[in-house]
């Protein structure tokens, strides 16, 4: 049996007070099973609940209600170090996420915190860097870096523990063509299961096999990319639109 | 607006001077930060009329600077204000002690000036030490310095996460006060009205952002401790960096001039 690195059973999440009767949820009975090696695209329009979602799985939310498995460790505190050296979570937000002076220290922030001698940590440093083409970067200030380099430069901060889930929450966000396209490519030679959230659907479609559909806190599908994000009705139903590829009429 | 942003660059500018490849900057911290801290001592234990004999000391700061390759100018424009207040320091002390110690073609040198302008003095060597060590050096490595001295770990802690929160609350008044300032076209500074929302909405904001930095050490296994290390591990260069001032500032302080 192939071994799933996330489990996901009856999850639901809201904010605030929970005896507070009027509240809505904001996740609402999910049921997500992802192996090793899959790329899932999680879309839903803004507000739908993908942020908190990945959240949860990384324990920065506190998990109420349901049951999370991270590479068959349950979400718990006491589980919660190991748990996030599974997990590489890749926030928004690269300029808060990024926090020394240095690339190369930020890299190596994760690594000297599991212990790792100073080699192991270079090595694991480096190789994270090669895999998003910035070696030749590592000693460059944070602030200097572009956009598009803070995002890979982010992206190797979370390779660099080898965590074998990856969670990016919004990509594609405030990058240009040339740096959407290079990150397209990156995400694809990365080996390991992703869970990409977005609403930029033709960014998911050139990275995902799978997607699911968020609405409402609900899953509203979940299926391979291509039957969904060429099914116009599914989508507009759920605040979103065709992917750009297919309504230029080009499913190329 | 424009202060603001300047406070950024600047900042940002000394971390950069820090991580520029020169002969003083490659030095390891610890030597630096013990030569640092070695000269700070040396320049407090001279007496209060000990002018000639401070002035002495000086050649350590002359040496580095030149050294270094830094720039006497950009020191005396970041820390002017700093400079002005040690060099007041002991202004009182002329009218206290009157007292005539040397005289000079007739003018009546009194002791009260010669301890103003050691005071001063003083100030302005150990502000300039000072300065040497935060241009040449990474605030990470300073840390680790530090940290390797046995300075407990909770003031290394607060020192870096208050440097690094610095740019990001600073930031944040810069993003909040240009999107003022373009809608407010005109207008200079803030208008009473909005200081409250204005005071509010920074404090939300920063606390914002200070916690996804903070979620973001904690999803990387922050437990408590910067595991700071130096790039490369002191070598005979550096003993000899530390072993030769220390020899040359204390026999300074011992032969006296
Ligand atoms: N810290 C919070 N406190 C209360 N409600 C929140 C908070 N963060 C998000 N929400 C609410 O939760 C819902 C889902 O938000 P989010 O997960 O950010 O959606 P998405 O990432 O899909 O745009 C939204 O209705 C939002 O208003
Ligand atoms: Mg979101």
């Amino acid at each position: 049996m192939v071994m799933n690195i996330l489990e996901i059973e009856n999850l639901s999440f809201s904010y605030g007070n929970p005896r507070d009767m009027y509240k809505k949820n904001v996740l609402d009975d999910i049921n997500i099973r992802i192996s090793g090696s899959e790329s899932v695209g999680l879309i839903g329009e803004n507000g739908a609940g993908k942020s908190t979602f990945l959240k949860l799985l990384t324990g920065l939310l506190e998990l109420k209600d349901g049951e999370i498995r991270v590479a068959g460790l349950g979400l718990k505190k006491e589980n919660l170090k190991d748990i996030r050296a599974e997990i590489g979570y890749v926030f928004q937000d690269s300029d808060s996420q990024l926090f020394m002076s240095t690339v190369y220290d930020d890299v190596a922030f994760a690594p000297r915190n599991y212990g790792k001698s100073e080699e192991e940590v270079r090595a694991a440093a480096l190789l994270a860097l090669k895999k998003v083409h910035m070696e030749d970067k590592k000693d460059r200030q944070i602030y200097r870096l572009s956009g598009g380099e803070k995002k890979l430069a982010a992206i190797a901060t979370v390779l660099a523990v080898g965590a074998k889930l990856m969670l990016l929450d919004e990509p594609s966000v405030a990058l240009d063509p040339k740096n959407r396209r290079n990150l397209i490519r990156i995400l694809n030679e990365l080996p390991g299961a992703k869970l990409i959230a977005s609403h930029d659907l033709d960014f998911v479609y050139d990275t995902c096999e799978r997607v699911i559909l968020l609405s409402g806190g609900r899953i509203a599908a979940d299926g391979g990319t291509k039957e969904i994000l060429t099914d116009r009705e599914l989508l507009e139903k759920h605040g979103l639109e065709l992917p750009l590829s297919f309504s230029r009429g080009c499913p190329c | 607006m424009s202060r603001i942003s300047d406070a950024i660059s600047e900042l940002h500018k000394l971390d950069m001077e820090a991580g520029k490849r020169g002969w003083l900057q490659g030095i390891h911290p610890l030597p630096k930060l013990l030569v640092t801290l070695f000269f700070l001592v040396l320049v407090v234990s001279y007496g209060k009329y000990d002018l000639s004999g401070l002035l002495v000391l000086g050649i350590y700061l002359i040496i580095t600077f030149v050294l270094g390759d830094i720039s006497v100018k950009l020191l005396l424009k970041r820390m002017r204000i700093v400079l002005g207040l040690v060099c007041l320091m002991g202004i009182a002390n002329p009218f206290f002690d009157r007292e005539a110690v040397l005289i000079l073609g007739g003018f009546a040198v009194t002791g009260g000036m010669v301890s103003a302008a050691t005071l001063a003095v003083k100030g302005v060597f150990a502000v300039s030490a000072s300065y040497l060590l935060i241009v040449t050096t990474s605030v990470e490595d300073i840390c680790y310095a530090l940290r390797a001295l046995h300075v407990p770990k909770i003031f290394v802690t607060v020192l870096l996460l208050v440097y690094r929160y610095i740019i990001v609350f600073l930031k944040e008044v810069e993003r909040m006060t240009d999107a003022y300032a373009l809608r407010a076209p005109g207008q200079k500074g803030l208008n009473q009205k909005v200081w409250g929302t204005f005071a509010g909405q920074l404090l939300l904001r920063s606390m914002d952002r200070a916690q996804t930095v903070y979620d973001s050490m904690m999803m990387r296994g922050y437990n408590g401790e910067f595991y700071l290390r130096c790039k490369r591990s002191a070598e005979r260069g550096d003993y000899l960096y530390a072993a030769g001032w220390s020899t040359a500032l204390l026999l300074i302080r011992i032969i006296h001039f």
